[in-house]
């Protein structure tokens, strides 16, 4: 398949077995990708094949299984770094296996905080927190961007700040030389909000950020697995997404890291398989990264088929994929033309992906949640890992629906379709 | 309206006594602090005092992180003095919800408020029998009946995630009885 010429999405969305089932009756309907996208065959075969073929401990051993395990593992890491057009030479990766975007953003969190405390050298001295110091979020943050950082304010003595949202729940990039200062150190931010869908106007941040000497880490989970993303041409320092948004599985993310700062930033995990040198009444020798960062025994089957899910996204190519889902978003959008409904985030099908949230007058998420569900629709209700943004909008939790490549317009018809008879059957 | 299935069982948990109490709780009033202001860190406690000399209160917080349920619930328990047992002399709550956590709340109210703290705990026993039930409701007839209104949580008792949403208000209930009471030694 080529990703310039016209790609069958309903052939695409056969790939999933899991769609093949009815719920309550009715043909499944699965709109809740944000939270965690289904799984293609090849994906759910990549996994398998290599427990039925070639498992074993990468990195280690001599043996044969060992070789192809090893082989395997690094192929999907250079998978993953030309999805994101990170650099994958051997020698000059910069792509690090995480647990997922949380354990990604701790690792950075915990990096940062060793190199305040001096841990890696004058080196590290770049990352460095100190009382006085700002560290710079936003108010659309998932919980797993803001507390591990509000988490090393607190350990530091830093002060945190936070950019602010519009009316529509884009981030203010208007505000960030106000809020970006000589004193910020780092500036945590993320691409597209998990609430609001929309592709956060990232330059004027980059650009004012390197211009105080800060460092700008992305939350690139809800982007990666809808948008092309460049990660040299964000010019962003640091990025973490999760494989299983993105169509591969659980329990294993990656982070990005422009090579020269992933040489320099500490470690935060220690153990087997990433020290060179281990002594008694020494201090370690810690390897070179990738490995630095990747102590202990990797989700190897995970990595594999989470690069098998990197390589069937890119041969459907990301520009149709990102084309087809702006046509699914379109059709979501008209959620907000139901009578009670309004959108959490922008109306307009510009800058932002197939993630809709919305709030129903009268009706308490979780109600609306249920009736949905009863017709085979899946959404997610609640406030979805993002309390401020929530208070922003003044409501404690709404409904969000979220597109992935495997959903039709169809499927956002039937959700409106859906919606529009919440109120009467709430009778408000 | 036609939803296959489930449709029965959506009609099941929704019933009209649950819509209606839930469109007009009783006994919610505001006294605690709104969470989803943006002031919200700054808000004071609310302090809680009984209204009668002879009541001792306490107050319970309760959250279901899963949805956001949140009811502050405040109970007001006479101090047993010349041999009367502990009775519930005033029991309110303030907070937000699914429909199903503010219809229990309501309907709860109705039923324990003015019974005696021993009552009141075995009808929560009672309710959280109904709720382990997975649908099929009390053997019990005469414990159904003592139950009242609160019986047409039946239907949602097939709903795992559902039920922590109708036990929010009972818990709430207990523990600021049992804060009442702790406050008289
Ligand atoms: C924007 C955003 N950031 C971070 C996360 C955390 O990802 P995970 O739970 O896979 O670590 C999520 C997913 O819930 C998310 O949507």
């Amino acid at each position: 398949m080529e990703g310039k010429g016209m790609v069958d999405f309903d052939a695409i969305r056969a790939e999933f077995p899991i769609l093949d089932q009815s719920v309550y009756g009715h043909p499944l309907v699965y709109l809740d990708s944000a939270a965690t996208a289904q799984k293609p065959q090849c994906v759910i075969d990549a996994e398998a094949d290599f427990y039925r073929h070639d498992n074993a401990a990468v990195h280690r051993g001599a043996h044969e299984l060992a070789a192809r395990s090893t082989v395997a593992f690094e192929r999907a890491r250079a998978s993953m770094a030309r999805l994101v057009g990170a650099c994958a030479d051997e020698g000059g990766e910069e792509i690090v296996v995480t647990g997922g975007a949380t354990a990604g953003l701790n690792l950075l969190a915990t990096a940062f905080g060793n190199a305040s405390l001096g841990r890696g050298g004058s080196a590290a001295a770049r990352f460095a927190l100190h009382p006085g110091d700002e560290i710079v979020v936003s108010k659309a943050e998932h919980h797993s961007v803001l507390l591990p950082f509000q988490e090393l304010a607190a350990r530091t003595g830093a002060t945190l700040k936070w950019l602010d949202l519009d009316e529509e729940g884009r981030i203010r990039s208007d505000m960030a030389d106000e809020v970006i200062t000589e004193r910020t150190r780092v500036v945590a931010v993320t691409h597209v909000a998990n609430v609001t869908g929309a592709i956060t106007n990232l330059a004027p941040i980059v650009r004012r950020a390197h211009a105080v000497g800060a460092l700008v880490v992305l939350d690139a989970c809800q982007s990666v697995p809808h948008l092309k993303v460049d990660v040299h041409a964000l010019d962003v320092d640091f990025a973490v997404w999760s494989a299983h948004k993105m169509y591969g599985p659980t329990g294993v993310g990656f982070l990005y890291g422009r090579r020269e700062l992933l040489e320099a930033l500490p470690p935060a995990n220690f153990g087997g398989s990433m020290v060179e040198l281990a002594w008694m009444d020494r201090p370690a020798q810690y390897m070179a990264p990738p490995a630095k960062f990747e102590a202990g025994t990797q989700p190897v089957a995970q990595v594999v088929a989470a690069g098998a899910a990197a390589e069937w996204m890119m041969a459907i190519g990301m520009d149709a994929i990102a084309t087809h889902e702006h046509e699914v978003a379109a059709e979501l959008l008209k959620l907000g033309d139901v009578d009670g409904v309004s959108i959490l985030g922008p109306c307009e099908n510009r800058d932002r992906i197939g993630t809709v949230a919305f709030d129903v007058d009268g009706v308490h998420p979780h109600d609306v949640g249920q009736f949905i569900d009863a017709q085979g629709i899946a959404i997610r209700v609640g406030h979805h890992c993002a309390q401020p943004v929530h208070r922003h909008f003044g409501v404690y939790a709404s409904n969000r629906a979220s597109s992935g490549v495997y959903n039709s317009v169809a499927d956002a018809q039937a959700l409106v379709e859906a919606v529009s008879k919440v109120r009467a059957f709430f009778r408000v | 309206m036609d939803f296959g299935m489930s449709g029965d069982d959506l009609e099941q948990m929704y019933q009209e006594v649950i819509l209606e109490a839930s469109r007009n709780p009783h006994g919610r009033e505001r006294f605690a602090p709104d969470l989803a202001s943006e002031q919200s860190a700054q808000a004071g406690e609310s302090v809680v005092r009984a209204s009668h000399e002879y009541c001792a209160a306490g107050e319970s917080h309760q959250f279901n992180p899963t949805c956001g349920d949140e009811a502050t619930i405040h109970a007001e328990v006479s101090d047993g003095g010349d041999g009367r047992p502990h009775t519930i002399e005033r029991l309110v709550w303030d907070g937000h919800g699914c429909s199903i956590s503010q219809a229990s709340l309501s309907i709860m109210v109705d039923l324990v408020e003015g019974k005696t703290v021993d009552e009141a705990m075995r009808l929560a026993g009672l309710f959280h029998q109904l709720m382990d039930s997975r649908g099929a409701g009390l053997s019990d007839e005469s414990a159904e009946e003592d139950l009242g209104d609160a019986v047409v949580f039946q239907g949602v008792s097939k709903y795992p995630m559902r039920i922590k949403c109708a036990l929010l208000g009972w818990e709430g209930m207990k523990a600021s009885v049992a804060e009442a009471l702790a406050r008289m030694q």
